[in-house]
């Protein structure tokens, strides 16, 4: 009697998880669609144009049994686009012609057009919040030639997967610096929040066909008052290069509250990952003290967090802030031995000095240009108020345009490299 | 006309079939009988419970007290019947003893019953008639030969000068120099020790039978154990004779407080066991309460521990066994000499160790043998194999279905590319490829030793090969069964491995009715189900559930040897501690032992 009441009891129960919660949404993998990255432009008969590149999975795992290899032609995602009111709606109408059912829960990029992000993205990003299959740890890009258009270029070489290609050159910021962690989570909450402002990173496609094509203009070399462009003088789009995928990363696009207000070039989104304590290691370019007109390049490191200081001087907010930075040699063009501990405080103070430039020069450009405080000094000002009121009533956003700061950068050369002394050459 | 009649009469009309003449297995009428009687029972005890329910009725029922009459008559009626047949005590005319023995014994259409009828001298003119009785093959020839038949037959004629009067006396004192001899006046002790390879002598004239000891019987020798193969550590099995594996043990705990009580387990085959047991250790509540269950059992044969296993066994629905099977003397002696019981039965290779628990299935014979991280190392293999064989199937079939985005993408689009030909959904393709499996695994037992390669060619095309060329499976699930069936292999204990591929099923089906929600609640009730469990009194999850002491020094991982100073805790034990705190001597630095033997003797000294 024992046994029958038991194994009724679990059959009940069986039953019962069949019956409230049931398989209603079981989906095999293979009757789903997954999105790499959605882009968002302005439509042109409504709302929105949204683009969705979708993985084609027996390519993006090296072809069928007969190919072998990935063979040309065989691509490992597709897009499409289509023009429509909203996001969902959008969704909605793409799953008529895709034979699969469109799941998000692997979109690496959410990709907006520059003129959608000057408009404000509010809209877009409130609903993709509210949706569970959007991951969080998607990165948000603001794209200046048209969302559409990126995506559509993006045919990774390298990867035989797209979403691996989203992966890995997102994800390059830890050895380039010239780009940041966007994720998405991170955006929507700084696009909400009074004390820092969201990032996106900048991408477009390139506007060179071939070597010769490249061109000078839009650097931002001039304006720091360099004769030559540093690595990190350049934008996305104008990146000097050929013959690499057509699609590129590089700068950020800073945001107030929801609306893009400007870009910040390759070597500012080094000084605002520096600034965050986000900065892993890359090399930096810097020219010797002593020539002055050859190049020594440190591969330059963040050894601990930077200490930040806020005080009120009056109404103007006075910011002081100390990198603690770490440095290798990788090469003096000049032959010098600065190896030498004497010498090496030389170079040491140099590289210093031209960091704390480059960072004073970043800090007054998101304070007065853009108005913008990404780098989230006003989580440190905060807790110098007793109530939310009294923070809300100080506006913040709008005193950081009125920020004094002072930078101190401490770097310490620890290694050489393999070459433990230079020697000049005989002349 | 009329022929052509019949004929299509023959052809297309019902035709009774022809009375075959085959053997026909035909109810009884003593089966009918006690079936009719087993029926009356059943309803008399329903009526019975009926009548239970109210009380009021119960108390105005005027036919309560018939039925009980009626059945205590019944009763009566039955043991009289019984007990007409048997007689109980030996006789003292010798052909009145044979004959009741060539009665018992089915002689002579038993054929493999020898009696010899011969006379014994026993004093110069006075012979005396006797009888041996033996069954064939399950004595030693040359013993009867030697040691009973030549003494009482050829030796009897020499002239000695002191003489018993008595028959009896004279044949035990005097005739036969067998060392085991019992001396019995009872039918059923004789019948009993012929029947287990012993040798009934019956003399005229006296009132008592002697039963000599000569088991002789062919049976197999001590080898290395087939299940539990272990590499470091001694190589010896158990065989089939219970003598032998309680010597086994004996060989190789040396200690006088191991205690081998003798039982006997079933009314008709009486097989002879042994409960071991070290006296000054084990709890004797725990000793008390296996003979208690193992005395209370009645049935007609027990053949193996595995049917007294079952018998002895606290939870018979419990996926996890609660005692322990092992072929090997060696992890007897080590569950022995940490308070546990064994029970040894004859003609099973197999002892039973109990309790046990949870984590002792898990532990393998070498694991004592072997140093502690080595040990370590392969515990945790084995928790990860066990997990494996467990869940990896559910689970592949919750994340497939349900949780898409718990896996890295390329992964994600590696087995949609594989699934991408397959037609059915995975719940299924994983419940083809889990039976093929199974069944390969069932049919290799089975299968005649030179047939054996040629399965296991057979499966590794139909699995490995054939399955995914033809688009059933993926590539990727043949992983995944593989995996599961090789972590299935990696538990030590042979019943738990059999458990957790049941259980298997259950998780695959609950992934696939409700993903990770479903797996959660399957551990869940399974977790409810195992800590409700109880062995011979001990919890089946201690020592974690409940907590009780050192659940880390032998339970789950193993300290090292030196660190193992307590038995376990949920055992209570006589004797707590397996070795004091400083086992290692040698590891006290010389002058401080020095200084001991000073103090020591100083102390002695001052005493005298």
């Amino acid at each position: 009697m024992c046994l029958i009441k038991k194994i009724s009891l679990l059959l009940m129960i069986s039953i019962l998880f069949s019956m409230f919660s049931g398989c209603f949404d079981r989906r095999e993998i293979d009757e789903l669609a997954y999105v790499m990255a959605v882009g968002l432009d302005k439509g042109k008969t409504n709302a929105l144009r949204m683009t969705l590149q979708i993985a084609i999975p027996s390519a993006a795992t090296g072809g069928g049994k007969e190919n072998g290899g990935g063979e040309g032609g065989s691509e490992s995602s597709y897009e499409i686009t289509v023009e429509t009111p909203t996001i969902y709606s959008g969704i909605n109408i793409a799953n008529t012609f895709v034979s699969r059912q469109l799941n998000l829960s692997h979109t690496k990029a959410l990709i907006f057009s520059e003129e959608l992000a000057r408009e404000g993205v509010k809209p877009y990003i409130n609903a993709i919040t509210r949706n569970r299959e959007f991951r969080p740890d998607m990165n948000v890009l603001v794209s200046k030639t048209s969302a559409e258009k990126f995506i559509r270029n993006v045919k990774p070489r390298l990867e035989a997967n797209t979403a691996r290609y989203y992966e890995l050159t997102l994800a390059g910021f830890n050895y380039t610096g010239f780009i940041a962690n966007t994720d998405f989570h991170k955006f929507y909450r700084q696009s909400v929040a009074i004390d820092q402002q969201p990032v996106a990173i900048l991408a477009a496609v390139s506007s060179y066909e071939g070597s010769e094509d490249i061109k000078l203009e839009d650097s931002t070399y001039k304006d720091k008052g360099r004769d030559l462009p540093f690595e990190g003088d350049f934008k996305a789009g104008k990146i000097p290069n050929s013959g690499g995928l057509k699609a590129e990363v590089m700068g950020l696009a800073v945001f107030r509250g929801d609306k893009m207000v400007g870009e910040l070039d390759g070597e500012e989104a080094g000084m605002y990952l520096m600034a965050t304590g986000e900065y892993n290691y890359s090399s930096m370019t810097f020219l010797d003290p002593v020539t002055k007109n050859n190049f020594i390049v440190l591969n330059v490191k963040q050894s601990r967090m930077p200490q930040q200081r806020i005080k009120m001087e009056g109404d103007n907010p006075h910011i002081y802030t100390k990198l603690i930075l770490e440095a290798d040699i990788m090469s003096i063009q000049s032959g010098i031995n600065y190896e030498k501990p004497e010498n090496l405080s030389k170079l040491e103070e140099a590289a210093e000095n031209s960091i704390k430039e480059g960072m004073l020069r970043y800090l007054n450009r998101t304070a007065r240009e853009l108005n913008s405080d990404i780098c989230g000094f006003g989580a440190h000002l905060k807790k110098n108020f007793l109530t939310w009121q009294d923070w809300v009533k100080f506006d913040w956003p709008g005193r950081y345009k009125d920020c004094k700061f002072d930078v101190e950068v401490d770097l310490k050369i620890r290694r050489p490299g393999l070459m433990v002394r230079t020697s000049p050459p005989n002349s | 006309m009329r022929d052509i009649k019949k004929m299509l009469k023959e052809l297309f009309l019902f035709n009774e079939p022809k009375k075959d003449d085959k053997f026909i297995l035909k109810e009884t009428e003593e089966e009918k009988n006690q079936i009719k009687k087993e029926e009356i029972e059943i309803k008399q005890e329903q009526q019975k419970k009926k009548r239970d329910r109210s009380v009021i009725k119960k108390l105005f029922d005027p036919n309560e007290e018939k039925y009980a009459s009626s059945e205590s008559k019944e009763q009566k009626t039955k043991q009289e019947d019984d007990h007409s047949q048997p007689k109980e005590y030996i006789s003292k005319h010798l052909h009145e003893n044979l004959d009741y023995m060539k009665k018992v014994f089915y002689v002579p259409e038993n054929g493999d019953i020898v009696i010899r009828e011969f006379a014994v001298t026993l004093k110069k003119d006075k012979v005396a008639e006797a009888f041996i009785i033996l069954i064939d093959g399950m004595i030693d020839r040359t013993i009867i030969n030697t040691n009973i038949l030549q003494p009482l037959m050829l030796l009897s004629n020499i002239e000695i000068e002191q003489r018993e009067d008595e028959v009896g006396e004279q044949v035990k004192k005097r005739l036969l120099p067998h060392n085991q001899l019992k001396v019995t006046t009872k039918f059923d002790e004789v019948i009993e020790e012929v029947n287990f390879g012993g040798v009934g002598l019956f003399v005229d004239g006296s009132e008592i039978a002697f039963v000599c000891d000569v088991k002789g019987w062919e049976h197999r020798g001590i080898e290395r154990p087939n299940t539990e193969i272990i590499i470091r550590g001694p190589q010896e099995g158990f065989n089939e004779v219970l003598r032998c594996n309680t010597a086994l043990v004996r060989k190789i705990l040396k200690d006088e407080d191991l205690v081998a009580e003798n039982a006997s387990l079933g009314r008709r085959s009486k097989t002879p066991c042994s409960i071991l047991y070290i006296k000054d250790i084990a709890n004797d509540d725990l000793v008390k309460e296996v003979k208690r269950r193992i005395k209370s059992i009645k049935t007609d044969y027990v053949i193996d521990s595995g049917m007294l296993e079952q018998y002895l066994e606290d939870h018979t629905f419990l996926p996890a066994p609660q005692i322990i099977a092992t072929e090997r003397p060696d992890r007897v002696a080590a569950a022995l000499t940490e308070g546990k019981v064994a029970v040894i039965m004859h003609g099973s290779p197999f002892a039973l160790i109990m309790p046990a628990t949870n984590y002792d299935l898990m532990h393998s014979a070498e694991d004592a043998f072997l140093r502690f991280p080595y040990t370590n190392f392969l515990r945790t293999i084995r928790i990860v194999a066990i997990f494996m064989s467990l869940l990896l199937p559910g689970l592949y079939v919750a994340i497939t279905n349900y949780h898409h985005e718990m896996i890295p993408t390329d992964l994600l689009l590696a087995i949609e590319a594989a699934r991408e030909k397959v037609p059915f959904p995975s719940v299924v393709e994983i419940l083809i490829m889990e039976f093929s499996f199974e069944l390969i695994r069932e049919a290799g037992i089975r299968i005649p030793g030179p047939i054996g390669p040629t399965l296991g060619i057979i499966g590794a095309l139909i699995l490995g090969q054939a399955a995914v060329a033809a688009n059933i499976v993926s590539p990727i699930l043949i992983i995944i069964v593989a995996v599961t069936g090789i972590g299935s292999f990696a538990i030590p204990n042979y019943s738990l491995a059999i458990a957790f591929r049941i259980l298997r099923f259950v998780y695959i089906f609950l992934g696939a009715i409700s993903g990770f929600l479903g797996i959660t609640t399957g551990l869940f009730i399974q977790g409810l189900w195992l800590t409700s469990a109880k062995s011979f009194g001990v919890p089946f999850l201690a020592p974690f559930a409940p907590r009780t002491k050192g659940g880390f020094a032998d339970e789950l991982t193993r300290a090292p040897i030196w660190k193992q100073e307590t038995r376990p805790d949920y055992l209570n034990t006589k004797d707590l501690k397996k070795q004091p705190k400083i086992s290692r001597e040698w590891t006290q630095a010389e002058e401080k032992t020095k200084k001991q033997n000073e103090e020591n003797k100083n102390a002695d000294n001052s005493k005298e």
